[in-house]
């Protein structure tokens, strides 16, 4: 393929993507069974940690962020994030049962285009949950040290873990093609929360959950965005975050279109 | 309708040659198909549920690989060279499988963006494919309320999108009323015109017989009969003519005069079926007796052949509809 050849066919690649990212935006914020669990249902948990559970600050070995609304805001938005993940390979899972993905299929566009269309959809949703979750945090008294700069931090490793589990999602989705068995998934969603450190430091946690949330990649990422809100770097390493985030949306998104592939070829 | 005179008189624009595809588990959807369509022909490719209709269709669209055999559309292998032929063709599968949560509108310019339009092209050729399937009215709402024949129309125009030389349509009107699917056959007859080639699976002879220059008949993964829609007809032997009768004493009486104009069968309350080689052109002779008789008829209808007739004279066997699950 020449230069010129390919370097269209990369602008092509790029509308297919940007195409399929505002579909898969649009389409979610449609659905009210979307909006309940991915905006509502962690804010709703957000809303109950601010008001009966700071107490949690005063056990030995907790770190001092002013309120615990501040300190549990990111795991909040890894909740929100892992859900718009679930949503995504739910929608996928969807689009294979109703049609729609052969529609999809039939066109000339790259098999990765379809699942990165879908991801960067999520991951703008995931931009839509960070930003309205540290609201509404800020709102309840918490007080982020870093400032803009952490908080656009903070806002792209919540794109990141979008992408992340939105990969993860599409990969279960294209394997299975089964919108029932998504719609399972729920509880997963809450096993992978508790064994990363989103509600309370990982010194905290049982001895078990602290030995896999060294193996779970959300514990980097939910740490990471403590360590950018409150600048520091004893709460999370922001780099491991990244490096954590980048990792798992490579690892999911190739997962995907190995799915992906495998599905067209039976 | 028939224009076989396009059929063979040009370059095959869909070539295949003992296609097969074995699914996993040893279940032979498509067992050693052959078949040729030329550019600009409608080939109308009938079969009940589980012939192997869809597995064929989604073979040469791409969406699934052959387990042997081999298919070229617009001069492309479908295997070798996907991505050419998913340039070159258009495709409505079975159900219009269209997101419920979408506008017309959008979905329009959707698959422009997925056929590599730029975002002001891909609007303009949205808002003349509504314009075309007559859809502006309803081009800004949601999927959900259209009805099923807004959707195929809807469905034909996604399909249009990028001007395809070859269009694959899925049983089109399955589950359409008569006004819609007359409006669709219409709106396939100007493409048609335009110089598209049509690859259209239905389960409808009627349909097949409306559109078709040339209908392939698949059972059991095999083509067990190709011609035009009047050859196949003619399989099933002399057309009918239903008489149904007002008094239906009179029955016998009727039977026995009408004898001389063809082989004279019974039906239930009074009614008789004649068969004959002159078809409608005997309604007139077979009144004018009956009428000499004084014997009242209260109607006379020709009686069309089916797809189930034509499958029972080519295969011996009746169209078992739904006994076995069409497994794409």
């Amino acid at each position: 393929m020449s230069s010129f050849a390919m370097e269209r066919d990369l602008a092509t690649q790029g509308r297919v993507i940007t195409a399929l990212a505002e579909r898969a935006l649009r389409v979610q914020l449609r659905r009210a069974q979307f909006l309940l669990p991915s905006f509502l249902l962690p804010l709703l948990l957000l809303a109950v940690i601010a008001s009966g559970t700071s107490a949690a600050q005063q056990l030995p070995g907790f770190p001092s962020t002013g309120s615990y609304v501040g300190f549990v805001v990111s795991g909040t938005i890894m909740q929100g994030t892992l859900l718009a993940g679930l949503m995504a390979g739910i929608a996928i899972a969807g689009d294979i049962e109703g049609g729609f993905f052969d529609r999809l299929l039939s066109a000339p566009v790259h098999r990765a285009s379809i699942v990165l269309g879908r991801v960067l959809g999520t991951a703008l949703i995931g931009v839509a949950q960070a930003i309205l979750f540290l609201s509404v945090a800020l709102a309840l008294g918490a007080d982020f040290k870093g400032g803009v700069i952490g908080v656009l931090l903070t806002i792209m490793l919540a794109a990141l873990s979008a992408s992340a589990a939105a990969g993860l999602g599409a990969t279960i989705a294209l394997r299975t093609g089964s919108l029932s068995l998504m719609q399972n998934l729920f509880p997963f969603v809450f096993v992978l929360l508790f064994t990363a450190p989103a509600f309370f430091p990982r010194a905290l946690l049982n001895p078990v959950l602290e030995t896999i949330s060294v193996v779970n990649p959300l514990s980097y990422v939910v740490e990471g965005m403590r360590g950018a809100l409150f600048d520091s770097a004893a709460l999370g390493s922001v780099w491991a975050g990244f490096a954590a985030g980048i990792g798992s949306v490579v690892l999911t998104c190739t997962l995907a279109v190995w799915a992906m592939r495998s599905r067209v070829r039976s | 309708m028939q224009r076989d005179d396009k059929a063979g008189d040009a370059e095959a624009t869909i070539e295949v040659e003992g296609l097969e595809r074995i699914y996993p588990g040893g279940l032979r959807a498509v067992d050693g198909v052959d078949l040729a369509v030329a550019a600009g022909e409608i080939y109308g490719f009938l079969g009940p549920n589980g012939a192997g209709k869809s597995t064929t269709v989604r073979i040469l669209t791409t969406l699934l690989r052959p387990t042997g055999g081999l298919a070229r559309v617009a001069g492309y292998d479908v295997v070798k060279q996907a991505s050419q032929v998913r340039r070159s063709i258009g495709v409505a599968l079975q159900e219009a499988a269209l997101d419920p949560l979408m506008t017309g509108r959008e979905l329009l310019q959707l698959q422009g963006a997925l056929h590599g339009l730029r975002r002001p092209e891909s609007k303009l050729r949205a808002t003349e494919l509504l314009e075309r399937v007559d859809l502006v009215v309803a081009a800004d709402r949601l999927l959900n309320t259209y009805s099923g024949g807004m959707r195929r129309r809807l469905d034909l125009a996604m399909a249009l999108v990028h001007r395809p030389s070859v269009l694959f349509l899925d049983e089109p009107t399955t589950g359409l009323d008569p006004v819609s699917r007359s409006s669709l056959w219409s709106e396939l007859r100007k493409l048609n015109d335009e110089g598209t080639t049509i690859f259209l699976t239905t389960q409808y002879l009627e349909e097949a017989e409306q559109l078709a220059d040339r209908v392939g008949i698949i059972d059991h993964g095999k083509i067990v009969a190709e011609g035009t829609p009047q050859e196949l007809g003619r399989l099933v032997g002399e057309p009918g003519l239903y008489v149904k009768l007002i008094d239906e004493g009179q029955s016998e009486n009727a039977r026995e005069l009408l004898a001389v104009h063809g082989a004279v069968s019974d039906r239930a309350a009074g009614g008789l079926t004649i068969r004959t080689a002159l078809g409608a052109r005997a309604i007139a002779p077979i009144v004018r007796t009956l009428d000499e008789a004084q014997i009242e008829v209260d109607a006379v209808e020709v009686e069309e052949p089916t797809l189930d007739d034509v499958f029972l004279a080519v295969t011996g066997h009746r169209a078992e509809e739904g006994s076995e699950e069409d497994v794409a």
